[in-house]
């Protein structure tokens, strides 16, 4: 018995398979479709005001560029990884993943690709041009702003990783990927700062959504500060560390697929 | 036999249209605008009647063309060519009568809702079929009997192992009484006393109803239990239809003689000339002998055998249908 | 064994409400089975209105949009309601079906799937409100939603708005879902039907600040009807000649789709059902 509920991930499984080249074709129309939208999001807010929460068009394009990347990485490893993962854990074939003579986090974290995704990192390129900051600031920008952005992403596969060992207790989980996916969607897009303080602690600490955008978009826009780029690093280390623990702690949890 | 057939397919044949490419980015690329195809022959010319009361056994290899002929005889496939008639309908018109006449039952699909009691998927199944609550209780209480399904039906169907679910499966679908049955793999990954179980449950069903059965089933004991004609298709082709020891006396051109000395004896030089002179020994130990031979030859062999040797017991089988079924497979005889 | 053929081919208004009983309650029995994944479901659909509403309240600050920050949060807060009644997954699920054979047994009955689809969607917005309704009061309290122009007559018409809503977009989805039988990949035009409600129907943002070529557009699609017309109703936005008119709007949208819904079912549409998949299991 389906509902959106079940779909959803097996559809997304079902996004993974098929001749490649033609996820690639799907990808870039999908990759379109996205860009397009954010385009004509970004036009008609600014059509109505030059700055959000301090904001230029320029610089929130620069943050929906920096989305692109993020999502687009998250979608070719960690994501279906993750779901994989998920699938496995319902399906009992995480045995054979135990079984191999390898790390099984690493293992469980990057076991599948989907290479479609490339093209929405690839694609951000678009963002740089309109953004007009393209050629602005090389060196020691950029060299931060890829460190941040590395920073963010370890936050980020921490926090996935946390709630997708929650699938060591319960069973049915297959969803939480795509919960995930829609608040990284829907939140990640925007600056952190317009949001009021208790969404904003939520969106920092609970889901890393800042530490993974709104910071290292901020190294491109100059808005960055030294005790954010001190948080973000400190913070990485802390988001790592906790989520292996947490990870050893839950797969004592594995019983096995016993249904 | 006299009765008018209950399905008649003539010259029915499926072909699908898959696309084909070469594997590289720029083949892919090409095809977008430029799409190759292949056209595969699933199921060609086949024809056969079966009448009411008939339980026929349909057997091929995987990717033979069964599962494919029973979806456009349940009305989920269109044919390519040719034509199909059950109890008057034509499948693929999805007339509503015929649907509510037949069922298809898939041993690796369910119908029953996954999450609820099996006894509401029954309910419903009632209202689908528009059953009336008289016969609903009557033939609910008969299944109940027959498939021992007291304890299961309050039971969610995720709750239940695959042999209870497939009992339960089997009970929903026939609680429309259909007239036509089709059970492709129903005895699929269960264990044998299940199997026996749902076996003869198909029997009594036939029996009681004279409902028409078409099988298809990798277990050749359901096949030998059930069915007294099989229709064989290989690579969409028909390859028999008849009598299932006829299908042996016709596939298998050997015979096995199997023999026991009437004391202990010690083939040492023998063993090496038997070959020779009698046929293939597939079996050899110091009390008996098993000798495949070429049938023609079986009674020759048979009174040499008996002449050399202190033979106290013989026996002239046919192998079993598994190996010539599997050996029409493997060599696909040519009728 | 009794017998007495049932007449199937007279449409019977009680088989089919029987059916619809057991449907819906075999559907309401999963999704209250499933609740957990509802629930986050639920809470995926809060996410979008909710950060819409800190977007267009940080932009009306100390600018005059047309809209004070009060209705920017009473209206996605009631953009959230309507967007969950009226949301269907189903290209998303025929994609599904028809790869795995899921709709085998779904077209063996001598019912129409779309009763089935229609049962499995009511059971789900049903549950799903217990999310939602609560996610609503709370948005509009901590966003300080301005409802000065509602009223219980706006109540009232927006009841009619809604369901005339649902049955727009359900229908129009379903009907394109059905290019899945020719189609591999139509959650791809799912994708894209997304963006259109998003700004054709008034997701993004209030029509009123949308570019006038939206707004033009929007008019002669559905987007609209299913999603911003209901909306504005309940805000009490239009009233008079234009509700009547925005009524109108909606059936006849739907009315030229849903022939050709019955039309394709009727001609073929279950035929070519398993035929993908199995296509695929015979390269």
């Amino acid at each position: 018995m389906p509902s959106p509920l079940k779909i959803a991930p097996t559809f997304a499984s079902a996004y993974r398979t098929g001749p490649i080249p033609r996820r690639f074709f799907l990808g870039v129309v999908n990759a379109a479709v996205q860009f397009a939208t954010q385009m004509l999001a970004i036009t008609i807010v600014f059509n109505q005001t030059e700055s959000l929460g301090g904001w230029s068009r320029e610089d929130l394009i620069v943050l929906v560029g920096v989305h692109a990347i993020v999502s687009g990485i998250l979608g070719m490893i960690f994501s279906p990884s993750i779901s994989s993962f998920l699938e496995s854990i319902r399906l009992g074939t995480f045995d054979f993943l135990l079984t191999k003579p390898v790390d099984a986090q690493l293992l469980a974290s990057v076991q599948s690709v989907a290479p479609q995704s490339t093209v929405d990192g690839g694609g951000s390129g678009h963002y740089w041009l309109w953004s007009g900051t393209a050629g602005a600031g090389f060196g020691l920008v950029v060299l931060m702003f890829i460190l941040l952005l590395l920073a963010g992403l370890c936050m980020v596969y921490s926090f996935m990783l946390v709630l997708a060992s929650m699938a060591f207790w319960f069973v049915k989980l297959d969803n939480i990927m795509n919960i995930f996916n829609v608040m990284f969607g829907n939140a990640g897009t925007w600056p952190i700062t317009i949001f009021p303080a208790w969404l904003r602690g939520m969106l920092t600490f609970i889901i890393p959504i800042a530490f993974a955008v709104t910071i290292p978009a901020q190294a491109l826009t100059g808005a960055l500060t030294v005790g954010n780029v001190a948080l973000t690093f400190a913070l990485a280390a802390v988001f790592l560390t906790a989520s292996r623990f947490f990870w050893r702690f839950a797969i004592r949890q594995y019983t096995g697929a016993s249904a | 036999m006299p009765s008018t057939p209950i399905i008649s397919v003539e010259n029915l044949g499926k072909t699908y249209t898959v696309p084909e490419r070469e594997a590289g980015v720029k083949a892919a690329v090409v095809s977008l605008f430029n799409r190759k195809t292949r056209d595969v022959q699933a199921v060609r010319d086949v024809s056969f009647d079966i009448h009411p009361g008939e339980i026929v056994g349909f057997l091929g290899p995987n990717g033979a063309g069964k599962t494919t002929t029973m979806k456009m005889l349940s009305g989920l496939l269109h044919p390519t060519a040719g034509n199909a008639s059950v109890l008057g309908f034509t499948p693929w018109e999805r007339d509503r009568a015929y649907l509510g006449q037949m069922t298809l039952i898939m041993g690796q699909r369910n119908q029953l809702q996954w999450d609820i009691p099996v006894i509401d998927s029954y309910q419903l199944f009632k209202a689908i079929f528009r059953i009336s609550d008289a016969d609903y209780k009557q033939r609910l209480d008969e299944l109940i009997e027959w498939l021992e399904l007291q304890s299961l039906i309050n039971k969610p169907a995720r709750n239940l192992s695959l042999g209870e679910r497939m009992k339960c499966e089997i009970a929903g679908s026939l609680l429309h009484q259909p007239r036509v049955l089709y059970l492709d793999e129903p005895t699929i990954g269960l264990d044998i006393s299940m199997q026996r179980k749902i076996r003869e449950f198909v029997a009594e069903y036939n029996a009681r109803t004279g409902a028409a059965v078409m099988l298809t089933s990798h277990y050749m004991a359901d096949v030998e239990a059930l069915c007294e004609r099989v229709i064989v298709i290989h690579h969409g082709t028909l390859l028999y239809d008849g009598d299932l020891h006829g299908l042996v006396s016709r596939f298998s051109p050997f015979k096995t003689i199997a023999i026991e000395f009437s004391e202990p004896m010690v083939a040492n030089g023998q063993l090496a000339d038997a070959n020779d002179r009698y046929g293939e020994i597939v079996s050899a130990n110091d009390t008996g002998w098993e000798v495949r031979v070429p049938k023609s030859e079986t009674a020759a062999v048979a009174s040499r055998l008996l002449a050399d040797l202190p033979v106290a017991d013989l026996t002239i089988s046919e192998p079993p249908i598994e190996e010539v079924i599997e050996q029409v497979f493997a060599t696909g005889v040519e009728t | 064994m009794s017998s007495s053929t049932p007449d199937f081919s007279k449409p019977s208004p009680r088989a089919l409400l029987q059916f619809y009983r057991g449907q819906f309650a075999a559907a309401l029995g999963f999704n209250l089975a499933y609740r957990g994944m509802v629930a986050l479901w639920v809470l995926g659909s809060v996410m979008q209105p909710l950060v819409l509403i800190v977007v267009w309240q940080t932009v009306s600050e100390g600018r005059d949009t047309g809209m004070t920050a009060g209705q920017y949060a009473a209206y996605f807060m009631v953009s959230m309601v309507v967007s969950h009644m009226t949301f269907i997954w189903h290209m998303w699920e025929f994609e599904w079906r028809i790869r795995s054979g899921y709709f085998s047994p779904l077209l063996l009955r001598p019912v129409h799937p779309i009763h089935h689809d229609i049962c499995e969607n009511l059971s789900y917005k049903f549950v799903g409100l217990v999310g939602i309704i609560p996610a609503a009061v709370l948005m509009a309290l901590i966003f300080g939603a301005d409802f000065s122009g509602a009223s219980w007559r706006s109540l009232i018409a927006f009841a009619p708005a809604l369901l005339l809503a649902m049955a727009l977009r359900f229908v129009i989805e379903w009907c394109l879902a059905l290019a899945a039988f020719w189609m591999t990949k139509v959650a791809s035009l799912n994708q894209l039907f997304d963006a259109f409600f998003l700004f054709l129907g008034g997701q993004f943002a209030p029509l009123g600040v949308m570019p006038e070529w939206i707004q033009t557009l929007s008019f002669a699609l559905p987007f609209r009807w299913s999603i911003y017309f209901p909306i504005q109703v309940a805000l009490g936005n239009i009233t008079g000649a234009d509700l009547w008119i925005g009524y109108g709007m909606q059936p006849s949208d739907r009315s030229g789709r849903g022939r050709v819904a019955t039309d394709v079912e009727a001609r073929g549409l279950p035929t070519t059902a398993v035929e993908r998949s199995h296509a695929c299991l015979h390269r």
